[in-house]
């Protein structure tokens, strides 16, 4: 209600506030922000035992679905790594000669779809069964070999479609008794991949959801008992967005904290199943190793856990700010 | 300044808490609001804040309809009113310095700026002494002067004030008025609701007599 305003408001209200000068205005605002940052953290440090609780709450709610994650994408790996190593193995007829099993074996090469190919021999495979299975004796007694000759094929386009169907035009050629393909376990593997994406998906919405009821009803209570002081800054003229800022910062802060201690928690998961897990990586001749979550992972945990808190926040306190009307 | 037209506010539908309000208050003007208990002087004063809408007419402060404000608009509508509650509404859980100072922080005032001008308040009101102390450690009176403080640290050029001498005794009130006096003189509008009848016809301001609400005298200063 200065001259200015006099001429101009409801914007002259504004305008006036806003002043000509934005960058104090936004020095003002990155005041604002840094001083509630900071007062939500001590308001946050003034009840540890609650705030843990909290945090604790938030953590438990992530590491299902961050653990799952992990295992999907450990999966992910092995899954690359099997389709790489996909292979048919083309069984040639009993009656086929060995020359002639080189050349249908450059005739499978130079077919379409075909990286590479490995002939085995009837004889190589006999030896190669036997020295599988140790049973170099007793199938030595045999007189003929049963074994037929066969070619291992590397395809060029590991999906599983293309290979059923490169398997079905190398079973036209002459000479070719069976074509394998294993693909079986690699399909089912892939649909438990598929169900185990879905199933974390909806965990992770699911519990998601968990971390934002779980701030949300932290923050109900603090703008409840905040509630007289919400009603004096609103009656003095602070906008929503200065009546929400303690409070968002506050949820960010028990995001953060929940995101950490579910860092913390999936370390010692690690650790407590690491022992038994190369124990049984071993047993079976492989090499396996827990997954990480890495920087990027450990980095994608803690924005999405602060962010849940600050959403919950916002959400929490939006709802009773409609309420709240100053007296 | 202040312009009532034909001012009517029901709450609930039935009640008629002011009926028919048509007067004007000038810039620069002090005025006193009177009338007996439930006459409608807080519903007035909630009018102007616009905490209410009026359910009839139409309330111009500065020349716009404040009913029309948007609701995004209000709180910067609000930070050109001085306010003055019965009750001080003090942040009971901040010193007093930071109590002045925060009109000041949700303006974005800058620190030494904000120190600077709490301080000038603090000193007008005579309790810069206590600047570090809580509400609670000071008397109705002191808790009274600070609301004061606090309400006039954006020199703001409206003065509102709900009973701001409601339980104070005669001596301590006669301060306070002549608190408001003294913004009154350096050009801030003032209005005073209050049924400290003997107080305020001593001072000699225009007075606004409510009845059951509605206007009833409107008598200019003697
Ligand atoms: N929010 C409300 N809802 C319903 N009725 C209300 C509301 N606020 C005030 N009233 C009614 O409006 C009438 C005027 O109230 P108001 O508070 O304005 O009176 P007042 O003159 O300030 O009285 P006092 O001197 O006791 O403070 C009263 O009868 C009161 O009951
Ligand atoms: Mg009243």
């Amino acid at each position: 209600m200065s001259r200015d305003a006099a001429r101009q408001p409801p914007r002259g209200a504004r305008s006036q506030s806003q002043g000509p000068r934005a960058s104090s205005r936004m020095r003002a605002w990155g005041r604002h922000h840094r001083a509630m940052c900071l007062d939500s953290a001590r308001r946050l440090l003034r009840h540890p035992l609650g705030s843990l609780l909290t945090m604790l709450a938030i953590a438990i709610a992530l590491v299902l679905p961050a653990a799952l994650w992990l295992a999907l994408d450990s999966a992910r790996v092995l899954d690359a790594e099997l389709e790489e190593s996909a292979t048919l193995t083309v069984y040639l007829a009993h009656q086929v000669e060995e020359a002639q099993a080189g050349r249908i074996n450059e005739a499978i090469g130079a077919h379409e779809g075909v990286a590479r190919t490995r002939l085995i021999t009837a004889a190589e495979g006999m030896a190669e069964f036997q020295q599988a299975l140790g049973l170099a004796d007793a199938l030595g007694r045999l007189d003929d070999n049963p074994l037929p000759a066969s070619v291992v094929v590397s395809p060029v386009d590991p999906e599983p479609e293309a290979v059923r169907q490169l398997a079905e035009s190398l079973d036209d050629l002459a000479g070719v008794d069976e074509v394998r393909l294993d693909l079986a376990w690699l399909e089912r593997l892939r649909h438990l991949a598929e169900l185990g994406s879905r199933l974390a998906l909806a965990l992770g919405v699911l519990f998601g959801l968990g971390v934002l009821l779980v701030v949300g009803n932290t923050i109900r209570l603090a703008v409840e008992s905040r509630r007289q002081e919400i009603e004096v800054v609103m009656l003095i003229g602070a906008t929503h967005a200065f009546v929400r800022r303690p409070f968002l910062y506050s949820g960010a802060w028990y995001g953060l904290g929940g995101g950490l201690l579910a860092w913390g928690l999936l370390g010692l998961g690690n650790e407590w199943l690491a022992a038994p897990v190369r124990a049984l990586a071993a047993s079976y001749g492989a090499t396996f190793q827990l997954p990480q979550l890495g920087a990027a992972g450990s980095a994608t945990l803690l924005i999405c856990s602060t962010l849940l808190g600050w959403l919950g926040a916002w959400i929490a306190v939006s709802r009773h700010l409609a309420e709240i009307r100053p007296r | 300044m202040i312009v009532f037209e034909h001012v009517g506010k029901r709450y609930g539908g039935r009640f008629e808490a002011l009926a028919n309000l048509d007067f004007r208050v000038r810039r620069g003007e002090m005025v006193f609001l009177t009338g007996h208990s439930g006459a409608g002087k807080s519903s007035l004063l909630r009018l102007i804040m616009r905490l209410e809408r009026p359910t009839r007419g139409r309330v111009l402060v500065a020349g716009h309809d404040i009913a029309r404000l948007h609701a995004s608009q209000v709180p910067f509508y609000r930070r050109q009113i001085g306010v003055v509650f019965q009750d001080h509404q003090l942040l009971l859980d901040r010193s007093i310095y930071h109590n002045v100072a925060l009109p000041l922080e949700i303006r974005g005032v800058e620190p030494r700026e904000a120190a600077r001008r709490v301080r000038a308040a603090l000193d007008k009101v005579g309790l810069l002494h206590r600047e570090k102390a809580l509400p609670i450690e000071l008397s109705g009176g002191e808790q009274q002067r600070v609301g004061i403080a606090r309400a006039v640290v954006n020199k703001p050029s409206l003065l509102l004030a709900d009973e701001p001498t409601g339980n104070l005794d005669p001596q301590l009130s006669a301060d306070i008025m002549a608190l408001f006096e003294d913004f009154n003189r350096i050009g801030t509008t003032v209005v005073i609701a209050s049924h400290d009848l003997a107080l305020i016809t001593r001072l000699r301001h225009r007075m606004l007599r409510l009845r059951d609400g509605r206007l009833v005298a409107d008598e200019e200063a003697a």
